[in-house]
């Protein structure tokens, strides 16, 4: 090839970054809101001692049950506790519940969902009749079963969680690593010589990546949801110790009082991150994973 | 079909098999001794060990769980510690309760789904689309133990007149009015998440198929709007649609635990979460199992209908 028929590369102009960045705002809205939520869930949760206005614990019986006002954005309950600190205090319980039975479900998924399609064979098989038995209970019935058993502590509640996490990472996981065995690279990479653990974890993980990170921030979502509804059965962290699940069934004595406020806090708070997570969810999956992409 | 129906029960085996040693095991991990909850009051070591051998405790586990299984196969699901009635028999005293809000949950969420899904796919990007794809969004978001208490709080409190009571149960048999009435805010709330993603789903199944090229032939061929949509379009749109619907008992066999909670709702989810303080795992044992089973079953129901709508779906290579 002589060299005047090579091709010629355009140099391509540095994209402004702020132009860029305004142009995936644009493109991806459902991206930024979600993610605009999260984070303001997750600053509200670490720097909770700052944000709330009071005590969330600190009993006040003079103020006790007074409806929204500037003193009090979201009123205070029977025990003159101001709601709005309680949900400030409250997201901490329910965010580090979802991260933490969030990485639990995503280790033992993603190793046993690695480990079954990769190596196939027996262990393969007791790995999804394992899987196929905890997918047998309803999720939530599982959670309750298993932090009914452990006792009613927030530990316990991120063990249930993450355990009924677990198949949907391993059978992502497992799925992917099944197709992705016989591919060129990975058959090229095990010709050279390249140990399992070095093919599994650097060759096929890597290529999984995108489609974890959807499953993650949906599930974290899930386990919100899942930790707040433990705690409204009374399995979660115990009184006096806010958690928005427990708030919220605390409050329902006072409906026939109209006292509305000690339940809506809590419940829009838990909508919000739920929201927040499951938005960004999928946004992310539109945008990294355009297999899972769904019609309409 | 015969063949393949047996040949998934016989799959079934061993999953079923491993729920009975997650269900037995579940029980062992618990902190407290199952002996002195049965106890009570009762603090005497005499009496307590007669208990403890009365329940099979001192025996070593592989035992005890042969013991209980084979108990199971009869029938027999222990009895409640704190009541000391037959769990069996408190399950199924309570479970027309729970079929009965189970059922009413499944078809309004059935209904609505069709209908909203139908008019908002039809209507793509109108009004009726817009908001019905904003009720999804927020639906599988909205816990459904606070969209209860919104409900008790407009309808039984806020609202005057007390349109629909805040809880409890009367028995079809004895007023079959009052019945309804108490079942609509618990069904609702109950059918809400399920709602959401089976909406989701009609819309986004019957999008997918208006893009097919025998929907072009049928109105080609001059057939009414109406007709292609009925025969054409939803006949091949609610298949997935169908499967949705048995994931969907799942949610409401969970989704029970907290409504019947909410409502004072008398049926087994009610049962075993009154359960769970106490201790009275053979209760919560009970119910679980029924549930995990119950659970199993409609998925293979499901599994073989799906297999039964669709014809391309062969028998003897689906994937089990």
């Amino acid at each position: 090839m002589s060299a005047g028929t090579l091709p010629v590369v355009l140099r391509v102009p540095r994209a402004d970054r702020v132009e860029a960045l305004r142009y995936f705002a644009r493109r991806n809205p459902r991206m930024i809101l979600g993610g605009a939520l999260v984070f303001i869930w997750l600053f509200l949760a670490a720097f909770a001692p700052l944000v709330a206005p009071y005590d969330p614990i600190k009993v006040n019986v003079a103020d006790s049950l007074l409806p929204p006002s500037g003193a009090h954005f979201l009123g205070t309950d029977d025990l003159g506790r101001d709601v709005l600190s309680r949900v400030i205090w409250g997201s901490r319980v329910s965010l580090s519940v979802g991260v933490i039975s969030v990485s639990i479900g995503f280790l033992l998924g993603v190793s046993l969902g690695l480990a079954a399609g990769y190596l196939g064979g027996t262990f393969d098989l007791l790995v999804m009749r394992g899987i196929d038995a905890l997918l047998a209970f309803p999720a939530l019935v599982l959670a309750i079963a298993i932090t009914a058993a452990l006792g009613p502590q927030i530990q316990n509640a991120m063990i249930a969680i993450g355990i009924v996490a677990i198949p949907a990472y391993a059978r992502l996981t497992r799925g992917q690593a099944l197709s992705l065995r016989e591919r060129d690279f990975i058959v090229a990479a095990r010709t050279v010589g390249a140990r399992p653990i070095r093919i599994v974890l650097r060759h096929i993980f890597p290529n999984l990546a995108n489609a974890l990170i959807v499953q993650a921030t949906l599930s974290t979502a899930f386990a919100i949801l899942a930790e707040a509804a433990l705690s409204f059965l009374g399995l979660g962290p115990q009184p006096p110790y806010p958690s928005w699940g427990q708030d919220i069934n605390y409050s329902q004595r006072y409906l026939p009082n109209l006292k509305w406020w000690m339940s809506v806090g809590p419940g829009v708070a838990i909508f919000t991150a739920v929201f927040a997570f499951n938005f960004l969810g999928d946004a992310l999956r539109d945008a990294l994973d355009p297999r899972l992409r769904r019609t309409g | 079909m015969t063949r393949y129906i047996l040949r998934r029960l016989l799959l079934m085996l061993p999953v079923a098999f491993l729920v009975t040693i997650g269900v037995f095991v579940l029980v062992r991990l618990s902190p407290a001794d199952p002996a002195l909850v049965f106890a009570g009051e009762e603090r005497d070591p005499a009496t307590i060990a007669a208990i403890r051998a009365e329940l099979g405790l001192d025996q070593p586990l592989p035992l005890q769980y042969v013991a209980w299984l084979t108990r199971l196969g009869q029938g027999d699901l222990g009895r409640s510690f704190m009541t000391h009635q037959r769990v069996l028999e408190a399950i199924t005293e309570r479970l027309p309760a729970t079929l009965e809000l189970g059922a009413a949950a499944l078809l309004f969420s059935v209904s609505i789904a069709l209908s909203v899904g139908i008019l908002s796919a039809i209507k793509r990007n109108s009004f009726v689309d817009l908001a019905a794809t904003g009720v999804t969004l927020a639906g599988v978001s909205f816990p459904s133990f606070f969209l209860g208490i919104l409900l008790i709080l407009l309808f039984a409190y806020v609202i005057p007149g007390r349109i629909f009571p805040p809880g409890g149960y009367i028995a079809p048999g004895q007023d079959l009015g009052d019945n309804l009435r108490r079942l609509v805010l618990p069904a609702v709330t109950l059918a809400t998440g399920s709602l959401a993603v089976n909406l989701r789903q009609v819309r986004s199944s019957l999008l997918d198929v208006f893009g097919h090229d025998y929907m072009r032939t049928a109105r080609a061929k001059g057939l009414r709007e109406r007709t292609v949509i009925a025969r054409h379009a939803l006949k091949n749109a609610l298949i997935p649609v169908v499967t949705l619907i048995g994931i969907q008992i799942g949610a409401i066999i969970e989704g029970a635990f907290i409504t019947e909670s909410i409502f004072f709702w008398p049926g087994i989810g009610r049962l075993a979460v009154q359960a769970i303080p106490s201790g009275d795992y053979p209760v919560v044992q009970g119910v679980v199992l029924v549930s995990a089973f119950s659970f199993m079953f409609t998925t293979l129901i499901v599994d073989l209908l799906y297999a039964w709508l669709d014809p391309r779906i062969s028998f003897e290579t689906a994937r089990v």
